[in-house]
């Protein structure tokens, strides 16, 4: 039992988000709503966005602020703050995906009058 | 020397202005745009001359040093990828001028704005020297791209949006793989990324990471499997956004493949998982195969050449996994020549449209006689497609097959002959209709010198590419390929 939970414990954070990951994967292929697909989406950029945050983390470590009139510097008592700039710029571009994404969704929805996928398989057949 | 960040700083800027400044007045947004891609062409070929004379360019963007700051890092390879980007997306433009002015007036200066965004971003990942960088410029190319595909009647936001979930996945692998890297190694910057994995024992993580953003960048190139977006994207969409992102996209990203493969990848990476090599390499057969059979089954001519160019990218995946140096040299050469053959073809089939109206079977009856000047550029892409000798697509296949036969990869290289058997058989059916049926209309009717010119040149590029190949693969691919070993 131990064996198995250890690591389980000890990587949570990539477990974590490896079962984020596969919720939304699971909601883009499976949910047949376009609405549904584009939540999924969400989720899937964002476990990947936790991962960088987590990758940055430090055992007893804080912001990455340096304090005026700070004599010495020891690295290890902050975060790398370097994931999370990057994961700025992520989330960014995730917002702008979302925003195409919702566009192109209001398009389809002007078109066949649904979001549903069989509804507008079925419309596109006819 | 300013003029590595300038080709990609034009376009930019070009489409703010666009954007911004001629709202409504279509003709100077044109103006605009073909200025600022002539400028950045010009650019381009500054800086492949200058890589040329003096090696590996690296420009520190904002004067920050090297392994923090971000950099663009431009060798041989990416030079004459750019000069690839410019001149294609130039020639495009050109040639689809009256397509942005007519149709749909009002949304010309967005999709001209988004047009330009998508050159900035396709030339940023060819040439970036950063990880990160890299994807954030294949979002800036892939979201102004889905939003280009969009503009194209009933069924293209269908497909265009199906293409956007499946692309967010790529590149969100990617980034994964770029995540693994970073906890590898604590760095972004492709050259100290090589360096400090040449410097330690590999691991796991870095395997990882490997495999990770190779399947990403898989996806984004729609390897076999995942190539379902591929042909509805483009074979719904209008022919200026089709004819502008099919020669590009996949091409540049077998280009971040081959760099990834080569620079940052210590050499036996692919070696050292001899599964994912096996994979890749069967999958690019299985991809070539597929793409033949079901252009096989088309009879539209533009979905015919998207699954012809399903079938392309097997060639690209399947050289870079084949592990060799020939191979790897033919899929270099293959991104270009394909590059160059895609962008006759589709800007052929501009002409035949715009003058039909249409693309399927029946609208290509009698070509030969009321379009001669199309259907010459036509059937010199067709036979570089096929793979016949003064053309660029016969050297990049001879190097390909070469480069299966030295690594005992057989079934790679019958696909390749397979395929090119299919093309045959392809495009022979096309000329058949266009040669010996009667046209719909009597006499002469090609188009005009404006629209055939932008034709003329891409096609005049791929004997003059064949015939060069020496050339390249000497000054261009040769020191890209010492730099990696």
């Amino acid at each position: 039992m131990n064996t198995f939970l250890e690591p389980l414990v000890s990587h949570f954070n990539y477990v974590a988000y490896i079962a984020i990951m596969m919720i939304g994967l699971y909601a883009m292929a499976a949910k047949r709503n376009l609405m549904k697909k584009l939540i999924g989406m969400g989720i899937f950029q964002t476990s990947i966005m936790l991962l960088y945050v987590s990758i940055g983390a430090k055992e007893g470590a804080s912001i990455p602020i340096v304090a005026k009139y700070a004599e010495t510097i020891s690295p290890e008592s902050y975060v790398n703050p370097l994931p999370h700039v990057l994961m700025l710029t992520a989330i960014v571009v995730s917002v702008a995906t979302l925003g195409v994404a919702l566009c192109l969704v209001q398009v389809i929805y002007k078109q066949y009058k649904s979001l549903e996928e069989d509804t507008i398989l079925d419309k596109e057949r006819s | 020397m300013q003029a590595a960040i300038l080709t990609i700083l034009l376009p930019l800027l070009g489409s703010i202005l666009i954007v911004l400044g001629t709202w409504g007045r279509n003709r100077m947004g044109m103006t605009v745009a073909l200025l600022s891609l002539v400028a950045s062409a010009g650019m381009s070929v500054a800086v492949l001359v200058r890589v040329m004379e003096e090696g590996m360019l690296t420009y520190q963007l904002g004067g920050w040093p090297t392994p923090l700051g971000i950099n663009l890092t431009i060798d041989g390879f990416s030079a004459v990828m750019l000069c690839l980007v410019a001149f294609a997306s130039l020639l495009t433009l050109w040639s689809f001028r009256g397509d942005f002015l007519r149709k749909g007036q009002e949304k010309a200066p967005a999709m001209l704005g988004l047009y330009l965004l998508a050159v900035a971003g396709h030339m940023g990942i060819v040439a970036t020297g950063d990880i990160f960088n890299l994807y954030v410029f294949i979002e800036v190319a892939a979201l102004s791209g889905y939003a280009l595909l969009s503009f194209g009647g009933a069924r293209s936001a269908r497909a265009s949006l199906n293409y956007l979930l499946i692309g967010s996945v790529g590149a969100s692998l990617y980034l994964l793989g770029v995540a693994y890297l970073y906890i590898a190694t604590g760095s972004l910057n492709m050259l100290d990324v090589a360096d400090i994995v040449a410097k330690n024992p590999t691991s796991g993580i870095l395997f990882t990471g490997f495999v990770i953003l190779v399947f990403g960048v898989w996806i984004k190139m729609a390897l076999f499997p995942f190539h379902g977006w591929l042909p509805g994207a483009y074979g719904r969409t209008s022919l200026p956004s089709a004819s502008l992102l099919a020669p590009l996209t996949t091409k540049v990203m077998a280009y971040v493949l081959v760099r990834f493969i080569l620079t940052v990848f210590p050499e036996n990476t692919a070696e050292a998982i001899p599964a994912l090599s096996q994979l890749a390499v069967w999958g690019a057969t299985a991809a070539i195969v597929a793409g033949a059979a079901f252009a096989l089954a088309q009879t539209d001519l533009r979905r015919m050449l998207c699954y012809i160019l399903v079938a392309e990218v097997g060639y690209m995946v399947g050289g870079s996994f084949v592990g060799n140096d020939t191979a790897l040299t033919g899929t270099m050469l293959h991104v270009l020549a394909d590059a160059a053959m895609t962008l006759t073809l589709f800007l052929a089939l501009g002409n035949i449209v715009r003058r039909r109206g249409g693309q399927g079977p029946e609208q290509l009856d009698g070509l030969f006689s009321s379009m001669p000047v199309t259907m010459a550029a036509f059937v010199l892409g067709a036979l570089s497609m096929i793979g016949v000798p003064p053309l660029c697509g016969f050297y990049s296949k001879w190097y390909l097959v070469s480069g299966a036969f030295e690594a005992g990869q057989f079934q790679f290289a019958a696909a390749l002959l397979l395929s090119s058997l299919v093309n045959v058989v392809l495009f022979f059916r096309v000329f058949e209709r266009a040669f010996f049926r009667k046209p719909p209309e009597s006499g002469y009717d090609d188009v005009k010198w404006t629209r055939f010119a932008p034709l003329g040149l891409a096609a005049i590029a791929l004997p003059l590419l064949g015939l060069l190949t020496g050339e390249i693969v000497d000054y261009l691919i040769t020191p890209t390929l010492a730099f990696g070993a």
